[in-house]
Formats: C-alpha cells, sequence, structure tokens
C-alpha cells in the first residue's frame, strides 16, 4: 500500500480502529464515525491524532457533530462510482471549513486522481502499487478547470477576464 | 456467471477491439458465425466457460454471456430474439450490417 | 455560434489524450473493464448489441456546416458510411472500433466538437429549442446559458459520479419544443416585471420505467445566480439521491420521496449558502458568449415570394413541405426549414455521408453555415430567405431529404431498438417503416393533421413514447416482441403523460391498432380540432372500444 500525498498535507500513518478495540496512548487513530458518535469524541482522549472513517453514505450533518475534534479524516469508497465521496470532501471545506488531511480509502481510480484533489481530498491511499505511476500521471493531467472549487482555484470563466483570486 | 439456464447453450461475447459480438468456437477461439459455435450443458458447458474466460484473462474479448441455444444437427444457434439479433445483424440495415460486410471484417 | 477558445481548445485536447492513454491503459490490461466502462461512456463510447456506438454531443442541437461535414467524413473513414441523429439532439455512430475512437476523437476536437459527457452517470449534453435564435415567439436566446450549462458541467470534480444520469433541457420560448418537463431539469427563459431575465427551474420530470412531468422549485431565478443554484441542486441530488437500485436512482424518484416542496426548501438553503461565492461566472462571461449567438445579419426581403408562391401552385409536394416543414423567423422574408429524417419507409433519424455533405453546403450556401438538430430527430436550416425555397427543396428531395410530414404522423420518434439497441425488448425502425409506408399518402397525412406518434423499443423510454400523442412500447412477452399503444401524451408545454390503451399488439396488429385510432380521431373530431384536443375531450374509452372490440 502506498500513501500518495496530493496537496503536500499529510498526517502521517494511523491506525484504522477496529470494533471493540481501544487506542494505546499517543497512537494517531481513525476511529469509525458511527462509533466516535455512540461513544463520544472524549472516549478517545488519549489518541495521539484523531481521526474518523467515514463511510461516503455518511451525511454531512453527522460528521459536522465531531468534526472540530478531528486532525484527519479518512472518507470511505465503498465503489469508485460513489460520487458521494466527493460531496462530503466539499462539505468538509466548504461548510465546516476543515484544514486537517482527507484522505480518500477504498476502490477510487487513477483517473480519478484531479477529481479528488479539486473536490479537497489531500491524499489516496492507493493499494495496488503499479497504479502509483499512473495516479501521478493523472493527477497532472489538466491545468485549467470550467469550475470554480471551493479551494481558491478560481474558474476558467473568470480567468477568461483576468479575475484569478 | 450469468443466470442458469436450462438446456443446451453457447457462448457469446464482444471482442475488445471492435467490439463485434463473438461466440466461443469449437475449437477454442472466436467468430461471429455461429456456424463455428461450441455448445454445451452442465460439466462440459462449465469447461467450455473456463476456456472461454482466459480470452477475458487476456483482454481479447469483453462481456461473457451464456445463452440459450437450439441445436440443429450438430449446430448451435441462438433461441433468443436478442441474441438471434446479434448473430445476424441489424434487420434493417441488410445492405450495411456486419452479415455482409466482409471487408469491413477484416480491415 | 460559440467558437473555442485556448482554454476549451486546451480541454478537449488533453481530454483526447487522455481517452488515448486510457484506451492503452485498457488495451495492456492496467485497466479492467469495470474500470473502463465508466471512463469509455464519459467519452460517449458504449458496447452496443453488436459492436461498440459513438455518441458525439452537439451541444444544444446548433452546429455549423463544417462540423457537419466532419461528421459526414468520420460515418466514411471510421464507420459505414451513416449516422443516427437522436433524441438528444446528438448523433450516434454504429460501427466504431475502439483503437481508432481516439483518432475519432481529435477530428472532432479539430472543428471544436466532441463526445465528452454523451453517457454515464454525470451531466449530459444539454438539449435546448432547435429554433433558438431564429423564432419570433422567444424571450431570449437560450443557448448561451446552455452554453455556460456546458462548460460548468463539464469534467465537474464533484458531480462526475452522480447516482445515475442527469439531463437538462433549456428554452427560451413561449412555446416549449424542447420538453423541458420531462428533464432532470428543466428551464425556461423568463423576464420578471423589471425587465431582468431569469430562469423557472423545473426539477424531477424523466421519462424511464416512471414517467415524472417536472415541477417548478423555483419561479424565477435571477441570470446572475444561474449556475450556483443548479450546483445546489445537483449537491442534494448526489447526496441524497438513491445508489442501491438503478431504476430509482433518477432525480425524479427523489424529488417524489422527498416531496417537491422538501426538496426545493434543502436546495434553498444550500443554495443561500453559495451564492455569491464565485461559482457563478463573472457578468462580462455571459456578455461574451452571448456575443457569438447574435442573430445574423439578414439582406431585407420582401414578406413573400412570388418565385416560391408559384412553385408551390405547381408542385403539391412542395406546397406540404412549404406548409409543413418550414416556420416563422422572426426577420420578415425568412424561415427555418426542418429537413425531415423521416422518409417513408426509412429509419427515423438516420442520415448517410452523402446526406450530411449535402445538408452542409445547403447550410453554407442557404443558412449562414448554421444547422440545428432536433429532439424530434431532424435537421434544421435556420435563417432561410422564403424566395430560396424552390431550389433547396430540389436538391433536398433528390437527395431523398425532401419528404414532407414535419409534424405530421410520419414524423415520428424511433429509437433504435432491438435493432442496435442492447436493452432492447424488441424492434421499434420496422414498425415505423410499417407504419410510414402504410401512410404513404401525403393528402392523407395533411387530412389527419399534426400528431406526435413516439415510439421506444423498451421500458427505457428514449423514444419517449411517453409523452407521444400517440406512444408505442415494445416489450418482450415470452421471447415474443410485443408493442403496447399509448394516447394522450405531450412533451410540450402542456405535458402529459400518456396511458396504456390496453392488451399488447404483435408487429401487424400495433399498425391497425394505431390506424383504428385515427379513424376514430377523424370520425369524431370537431372543425380544426387536433388529435390531442379530440383525445382530451372524449378520453381513452372511444378508442378502447374501437380498437378492442372490434377485432
Ligand atoms: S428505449 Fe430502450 S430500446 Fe430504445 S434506445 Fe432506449 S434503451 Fe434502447
Amino acid at each position: 500500500m502506498t500513501l500518495l500525498s496530493l496537496t503536500g498535507i499529510e498526517s502521517g500513518p494511523w491506525i484504522t480502529l477496529l470494533d471493540g478495540e481501544l487506542p494505546s496512548e499517543g497512537d494517531s487513530i481513525a476511529v469509525p464515525i458511527a462509533r466516535l458518535l455512540e461513544e463520544g469524541v472524549s472516549a478517545f482522549a488519549t489518541a495521539g491524532a484523531l481521526g474518523a472513517a467515514v463511510p461516503t453514505g455518511t451525511s454531512f450533518a453527522e460528521l459536522e457533530e465531531v468534526v472540530r475534534s478531528l486532525t484527519f479524516v479518512a472518507i470511505e469508497f465503498s465503489a469508485f462510482g460513489d460520487g458521494r465521496g466527493f460531496s462530503l470532501a466539499v462539505r468538509l471545506r466548504k461548510d465546516m471549513g476543515f484544514k486537517g488531511e482527507i484522505r480518500a480509502v477504498g476502490p477510487v481510480m487513477p483517473d480519478q486522481a484531479q477529481f479528488l484533489l479539486r473536490s479537497g481530498f489531500d491524499s489516496v491511499e492507493i493499494t495496488d502499487e503499479s497504479r502509483v505511476g499512473a495516479f501521478r500521471v493523472s493527477l497532472e493531467r489538466f491545468n485549467e478547470f470550467y469550475q470554480t472549487d471551493y479551494m481558491g482555484a478560481r474558474s476558467i470563466a473568470h480567468a477568461r477576464h483576468g479575475i484569478s483570486q | 456467471m450469468a443466470k442458469k439456464i436450462k438446456g443446451p447453450q453457447m457462448i457469446l461475447a464482444n471482442r475488445l477491439d471492435d467490439g463485434r459480438v463473438v461466440f466461443f468456437t469449437k475449437d477454442g477461439g472466436w467468430n461471429s458465425d455461429t456456424v463455428f459455435a461450441a455448445y454445451g450443458e452442465g460439466e462440459t458447458l462449465e469447461a467450455l466457460l473456463v476456456e472461454a474466460d482466459k480470452s477475458a484473462a487476456n483482454n481479447l474479448i469483453v462481456g461473457t454471456e451464456l445463452i440459450g441455444a437450439t441445436i440443429d444437427g450438430d449446430q448451435a444457434y441462438p433461441s433468443h430474439i436478442k441474441h438471434i439479433m446479434q448473430a445476424k445483424g441489424p434487420s434493417v440495415r441488410a445492405d450495411l450490417g456486419y452479415q455482409v460486410s466482409a471487408d469491413w471484417e477484416r480491415r | 455560434m460559440y467558437a473555442y477558445d485556448k482554454f476549451d481548445r486546451s480541454l478537449v485536447d488533453i481530454r483526447v489524450a487522455e481517452f488515448r492513454d486510457q484506451v492503452e491503459r485498457r488495451v495492456k490490461g492496467d485497466l479492467t473493464e469495470e474500470e473502463f466502462r465508466p471512463i469509455r461512456l464519459m467519452n460517449g463510447l458504449y458496447l452496443q448489441l453488436h459492436a461498440y456506438m459513438l455518441r458525439v454531443a452537439v451541444p444544444y442541437g446548433t452546429m455549423s456546416g463544417d462540423q457537419m461535414r466532419r461528421l459526414a467524413h468520420i460515418a466514411r473513414k471510421y464507420d459505414k458510411g451513416y449516422g443516427h441523429f437522436t433524441t438528444r439532439q446528438n448523433i450516434q455512430f454504429n460501427w466504431p472500433k475502439l483503437s481508432e475512437t481516439p483518432d475519432i476523437l481529435a477530428e472532432l476536437a479539430d472543428v471544436e466538437m466532441h463526445a465528452i459527457q454523451t453517457s454515464g452517470n454525470c451531466i449530459r449534453n444539454v438539449t435546448s429549442d432547435q429554433f433558438a435564435g431564429a423564432t419570433a415567439d422567444e424571450i431570449a436566446d437560450p443557448r448561451p446559458y446552455a452554453e455556460l450549462l456546458r462548460q460548468w458541467s463539464s469534467f465537474h470534480p464533484e458531480f462526475s459520479f452522480l447516482p445515475r444520469k442527469f439531463k437538462f433541457a433549456i428554452t427560451g420560448a413561449d412555446q416549449d419544443r424542447a420538453a423541458v418537463k420531462w428533464h432532470d431539469i428543466g428551464l425556461i427563459v423568463r423576464k420578471n416585471d423589471a425587465g431582468e431575465i431569469g430562469f423557472e427551474v423545473i426539477v424531477g420530470g424523466g421519462m424511464g420505467r416512471t414517467p415524472v412531468i417536472g415541477k417548478t422549485i423555483r419561479e424565477f431565478l435571477p441570470e446572475k445566480d444561474f449556475l450556483s443554484y443548479q450546483e445546489a441542486i445537483l449537491r442534494v441530488y448526489n447526496e441524497q439521491g438513491r445508489r442501491d437500485n438503478k431504476y430509482k436512482a433518477r432525480i425524479k424518484i427523489l424529488v417524489e420521496a422527498m416531496g417537491a416542496e422538501e426538496f426545493a426548501r434543502q436546495v434553498e438553503v444550500e443554495w443561500e449558502k453559495i451564492k455569491d461565492s464565485h461559482i457563478d461566472v463573472p457578468q462580462e462571461e455571459v456578455a461574451r458568449i452571448q456575443a457569438f449567438f447574435q442573430p445574423p445579419e439578414l439582406a431585407n426581403q420582401d414578406a413573400t415570394s412570388a418565385v416560391t408562391s408559384e412553385f408551390a401552385k405547381k408542385n403539391f409536394i412542395f406546397a406540404s413541405w412549404l406548409q409543413n416543414n418550414t416556420n416563422a423567423h422572426k426577420v420578415q422574408g425568412y424561415v427555418n426549414i426542418t429537413i425531415s429524417l423521416k422518409p417513408h419507409g426509412g429509419i427515423p433519424g438516420d442520415a448517410s455521408a452523402e446526406q450530411m455533405d449535402l445538408v452542409a453546403a445547403l447550410s453554407d450556401e442557404y443558412s449562414q453555415s448554421e444547422i440545428r438538430v432536433s429532439h424530434e430527430q431532424n435537421l434544421i436550416l435556420p435563417h432561410v430567405a422564403l424566395k430560396d425555397l424552390p431550389a433547396i427543396w430540389a436538391d433536398l428531395d433528390e437527395a431523398g431529404l425532401g419528404t414532407a410530414n414535419v409534424g405530421l404522423l410520419t414524423d415520428m420518434i424511433v429509437c433504435p431498438g432491438l435493432d442496435y439497441c442492447a436493452l432492447a425488448n424488441a424492434r421499434s425502425i420496422p414498425i415505423a417503416q410499417a407504419i410510414t409506408k402504410r401512410f404513404d399518402d401525403m393528402k392523407r397525412l395533411q387530412d389527419i393533421g399534426p400528431i406526435k406518434v413516439k415510439m421506444s423499443g423498451c421500458i427505457n423510454a428514449c423514444g419517449h413514447h411517453h409523452a407521444g400523442h400517440i406512444g408505442i412500447l415494445g416489450v418482450d412477452r415470452k421471447g415474443q416482441e410485443m408493442y403496447q399503444l399509448l394516447l394522450g401524451g405531450s412533451g410540450a408545454e402542456d405535458a402529459t403523460k400518456a396511458a396504456i390503451l390496453g392488451p399488447g399488439f404483435d408487429e401487424h396488429g400495433i399498425v391497425d391498432a394505431l390506424e383504428k385510432v385515427v379513424a376514430v380521431y377523424l370520425g369524431v373530431r370537431e372543425d380544426g380540432e387536433e388529435f390531442l384536443s379530440t383525445y382530451r375531450r372524449i378520453g381513452a374509452q372511444v378508442f378502447k372500444e374501437a380498437v378492442y372490440d372490434a377485432a
């Protein structure tokens, strides 16, 4: 497994907590969102960096309840076609002002790299090492975009009229 | 594997390059003409399918599908209208469907 | 017409390079078919019943003579010499090779065309009024807004993997020729009391297995907020649209489940948060795009043309063509011509490379090199001088394009059906051929008058059968092709869903049944009453009795 950083922001390795498992003191841990909501953020106070493992089906309202205590969020794609993950990342940046790392976990494709980056993801967990190269190529593919995003880039429509920021 | 169909079956797929509908043949290849198509039931069919799937693994064909067959002598023909259409080409462009276009086939 | 600048050009060029790379990776096995499938679909490439099929976008149905010539060239070089115009105002090629598709896309990019997002679970090609910018009954040309949508929706980072496909239609006219109420989002250009341009926003329309007429969720959206509002709708849909069942994944199901009011409320909440955040383009950009759609400068012409009237007196078919296939232009002495792609006995929507070349040449000579595609699968030459009609018709007629049936019974919308489509249950083209042969009599067709027959080869309803005055739906009954008859639909501003009349028919029975329906109408219509009005007045029962009892 390789961790590919898209933005340079990276929280380093972490452990995804299984059900019932407790963190060792100081560990960086990703806790399944359901468990975080149920047990409360304070139950994991001994952890080092605290993150949430968030399936794409999670509503942004649920995430909002705990987001202030999180250092990072791992969005878990069930399939590459599950586009809810992109909206979740957008919500984290746009509505919650989340500044920590957002990582894509699960079967995302190299060809989605720029979509991930532009929706607010910082990194991708790549299980098939042979695909790292394709991810990197895809990340550099386009350099101008038709949409203004929530990461500060203005659209081509703005660029055409000299508006860049 | 697709849903279970009773009786003899043949194996249909598309060639990866031109998308053309082809049938798994008795000599282990693929051909657009049902004349050469292999068919079988039960274990014979399972064995055929294992062979056929190797072509998918080699990125030569896609979408391997088992289809119901009608047997006449030692030849198999698709039973369902959809597969008959696939074997014959569009009924409304007999002049331009692949059924008559050997040139296009070789291109 | 819109012309690419360096940004647009660079994007399509990079896209072609990207797809070339993806095809290579697929052939080598670096991409699985499962992964490659959505990629090729987002580039318009399907694996169809017989082979690959490439769907090329004709954005909002407008193209140039040069672009049409390029389509003809592609048909000849990479296909089998013909193409099929669709209800999405696109064109489909039935026989491209995977390995040659990148070359086709490069040839398209060369003339500022593409196949981007003509398929896949993303925002599809935006459709519009085929007479946009050339019709008298219009508040504003909708195409600049369609172009804004095209750009905003292309490679959208957040909305490229929606629960299901997503279709926009926009019109600027009173008369709805774009079936806006049958789309995921339908937009109608409106003017408020202050004279400002805005849009009525209609959401959740759609055909398919569950036909739904869209609901207005906003009466007036100011022009400056155009895109941010669409983004809010798409976000609510992307987050909450069903993904567990593909038949329940369209936005219409979400809107029905939530209720249009609650849906609208959630959209408004989200929109409030983003409406001034530069999702919308600067005003200068709207003006820049609008400048491409300025009405052409047309020479002064008399309101009537002696040459044309004289020729019409001598030639009945031309006179019918004049009546049916042309409509009023906003400039005196000009008309828009609809070229029928529904020759009797032919394949609805198909055009040969030679026919495409001819239309391109005629557009250069007579219509400012402009061509339109209608969702009714015909081609349009806009801005044509009345006096040029006899010459144009003669050329068209010689090429098999002179059929005078636009708006009449044989001008049917027909999907490819089981002759080409992998999802089909039954063939639709041979039924269309049988019907057009049965009614191959211009006098009879004229007498029957305006009537919209629409046919689909399966429940997916690409042939808009739910919106047909008469709809025909192909079904599979134990391996037999059968056809259901529906009556009373409309795709226009008075949109209604057609209702199934009764048990289905075989391929001969359906043609007979259609004829009986027409006979009932002819028997009971009041003076000047069109088919749909008669149906709405008398209801289904009389038709039902005539069709089923006599049998
Ligand atoms: S309606 Fe059905 S048969 Fe016709 S084109 Fe659509 S999917 Fe194919």
